[in-house]
């Protein structure tokens, strides 16, 4: 049968209107799905897929406690309270419980903040902890939200400031550990780009989910003990207020591998509150970042040149005038009377320039500082003790210091006379440690470290750093022999009563003349020790050395920080239990 | 003289493949009644509906799992902070300072003399 419209009917009407809705629909459906397709997929995905970012957890800092790594510094979730004043209900309760559960940490002016209805977001307090945050969450205020942080906690406190560094606001590491390794400790934050609900809530469907897990910063840990850096803090403290001194730093390394164990400065302050800081050069740590003429502690490395290249022997003798000229330069002994013919071990023992520029003529022709001599001296110094370049120690800020080169117009024999007894170069107090270190310990340079390695995620196990090979025979055996024995008979001549019987301790003063505008002062001196200690006929078990100084004050080695080194040093022989002999 | 098969054959008994068995009917059931193609149409789009509703029901259990996955990861994270929350406290508990000032430590005395056994 065939079906047909009367001409004009209704129903033709109604057929007709029908197909050409249908043909609207049709035509607007193929428009919005396919030739708009890109366009609403772009505007559903910009609703709906979201990219949050998964932070990274910043490594934790480790000292050593004895043989186990403990916290030195951690992380700390911590929370932002924010209210949106357009919508709180209740501003009068918000500011009481802020105020009430926030303390010190809510802004001053919550009145002000929470009356301001034009805006959408004002933060009411910082660094509320996570108990902070769940009380004022019990109080169930509506229009006050919360926004999860993480900082750092340093739970020692000042203990090993200028090593471990800070982090600031922008969450950089700044100084010391944290500033030298912050690549390391940050880590990379993950990604996860997911289709997500009304809520946020990421939705498993769709096939545009991307989930990069973050990549937590390395756990690092120093090889810092932190007991004997807090004995080190203590006790430089105790020497600068005996001294009067205002500054002051101690270096203690383990001669056997150049590992620091501790690296104390004063004045210090608390990386928890580094921006109460006031001056910041409390910020440096001062035994990598600030080179000085190191004075007569360098007499040890001039000695160990000479006997290394054969040239004298501490038993040797020459005849102290109490001076000695180097062309158009007359130098002088500090201490005065020793005059006739004395052996080096008396030089060393007075501490006698006279005695140094001495064997560096030696090391030419007998009576002049040659080109030969200067560069066998510049050989020592530079290439093998690695006094005036960075060692790579790890912590930020190192300086080089200066050594100049016998090539250098001012690298002539006056230069050469002067850095015979410590001055007319620029050196740090780790590169003194390392050098010293090398003299004493049979002869091998270790370069100095202060990062052990890292612990992995779950803090068990443990991967050591690759440390800098270590140079041996950078001076003989037997040259490290003589002079660890000619170092101990320079203690042992003044400074040993103080000393712990049945133990070898070994040690020279260093008093360096302070230069300001190019020309040294009369009335600024820097005080130094450095000196080893250990069982007699054994591996000396630790390098300690001390520095002192004051503005306008004429701090000595001898008086000034050679107590601070013994104090030190006793309580060393019964931390490392070092058996008497 | 022995007998010798020429050809390969096989018996309808054995076949399985026809669907008949021994003592069955080997005429098949015809029905009566004719699904038009409107009606053909109809059973289509219940199938599909039908597929439909299964799909939309797997798809909100899917998202329900979801749900109780961020329930989890919340319970995580949470569990995670008071894990660092004490990590802290037992960090500052343990802390030099306040080990030297704890009455264990001020009881102690300083040793005369040290001597050790190795």
């Amino acid at each position: 049968m065939k079906l047909e419209f009367t001409k004009g009917s209704r129903a033709k009407t109604l057929a007709i209107l029908t197909v050409v809705i249908m043909v609207v629909f049709v035509v607007r459906l193929f428009y919005l799905q396919v030739i708009r397709h890109d366009y609403y997929v772009a505007a559903a995905n910009s609703e709906q897929l979201k990219q949050l970012s998964i932070p990274a957890k910043r490594g934790e800092i480790f000292a050593m406690d004895g043989t186990q790594p403990v916290k030195l510094v951690l992380n700390e979730v911590v929370y932002t309270v924010f209210a949106d004043p357009k919508v709180i209900t209740e501003p009068e309760e918000v500011i009481k419980t802020v105020r009430r559960v926030a303390g010190g940490n809510s802004r001053p002016n919550l009145e002000d903040l929470v009356a301001k209805k034009d805006s959408r977001y004002q933060i009411l307090a910082t660094k509320v902890t996570r108990k902070q945050a769940e009380m004022i969450k019990q109080q169930d205020l509506f229009g006050v939200g919360f926004q999860q942080d993480s900082q750092r906690v340093y739970p020692e406190g000042n203990l090993a400031a200028q090593t471990v560094g800070f982090v600031d606001g922008d969450g950089a590491g700044k100084y010391g550990i944290e500033g030298a390794q912050n690549d390391r400790l940050t880590g990379k934050d993950g990604m996860l780009q997911s289709l997500t609900d009304i809520s946020n809530v990421p939705l498993t469907i769709g096939d545009k989910n991307v989930n990069t897990p973050a990549k937590n910063g390395d756990n690092i840990v120093l090889t810092i003990d932190r007991n004997v850096q807090a004995y080190t803090e203590r006790a430089l403290a105790a020497g600068l207020k005996r001294t009067g001194a205002t500054n002051g730093s101690v270096m203690v390394m383990d001669p056997s591998n150049g590992k620091v164990m501790a690296m104390a400065n004063l004045p210090t302050y608390n990386p928890g509150e580094y921006n109460k800081v006031q001056d910041i050069a409390v910020f440096n740590n001062g035994t990598v970042s600030a080179p000085y003429e190191p004075g007569s502690d360098v007499k040890t490395l001039t000695m160990a040149t000479g006997i290394d290249k054969g040239v004298v022997q501490p038993d040797s003798t020459y005849v102290n005038t109490d001076f000695i000229k180097v062309a158009d330069r007359t130098i002088t002994n500090a201490t005065k009377g020793q005059t006739g013919t004395i052996d080096f071990q008396k030089a060393m023992n007075y501490s006698l320039n006279t005695g140094f520029v001495t064997v560096a003529q030696r090391l030419g022709d007998g009576n002049n500082i040659t080109l030969g001599a200067r560069n066998t001296m510049y050989d020592y110094f530079y290439n093998k003790f690695h006094l005036g370049e960075i060692t790579g120690i790890g912590v930020s800020n190192e300086a080089a210091g200066t050594v100049i080169s016998p090539k250098q117009q001012d690298g002539g024999a006056v230069r050469y006379s002067n850095m015979a007894f410590g001055q007319g170069l620029d050196v740090t107090m780790v590169q003194m440690c390392a050098a010293f270190g090398t003299i004493i310990n049979g002869g091998t340079y270790h370069y100095p470290s202060v990062i052990a390695g890292i612990l992995d995620d779950t803090q068990q196990n443990f991967t050591a750093d690759p440390a800098k090979p270590s140079e041996e025979n950078v001076v003989r055996v037997d040259t490290s022999d003589k002079m660890r024995k000619m170092i101990h008979g320079a203690r042992s001549a003044f400074y040993a009563d103080g000393d712990k019987k049945g133990y070898y301790i070994g040690g020279k003063t260093g008093t360096s003349q302070t230069l300001r505008d190019g020309k040294y002062v009369d009335n600024e001196t820097v005080g130094t020790y450095l000196g080893f200690g250990g069982a007699k006929g054994e591996m000396p078990k630790y390098v300690i050395m001390v520095q002192v100084s004051g503005k306008n004050m004429n701090l000595g080695g001898g008086e000034d920080a050679m107590p601070i080194f013994t104090d030190i040093s006793n309580w060393m022989l019964d931390y490392m239990k070092v058996q008497r002999k | 003289m022995s007998y010798q098969r020429t050809a390969q054959f096989s018996s309808r008994r054995q076949s399985t493949n026809n669907g008949w068995n021994r003592n069955q009917n080997t005429t098949r059931f015809a029905s009566n009644i004719k699904l038009g193609p409107v009606m053909h149409t109809v059973l289509v789009a219940l199938m599909i509906t039908v597929l439909g509703l299964i799909y939309l029901t797997q798809a909100t259990r899917a998202t329900s799992y979801d749900y109780e996955a961020q329930k989890i990861d919340s319970q995580i994270a949470e569990l995670t902070n008071q894990k660092t929350d004490l990590e802290v406290e037992n960090a500052r508990l343990t802390a030099l300072d306040n080990v030297q000032n704890s009455s264990v430590a001020k009881a102690m005395t300083t040793p005369s003399e040290t001597n050790y056994a190795n």
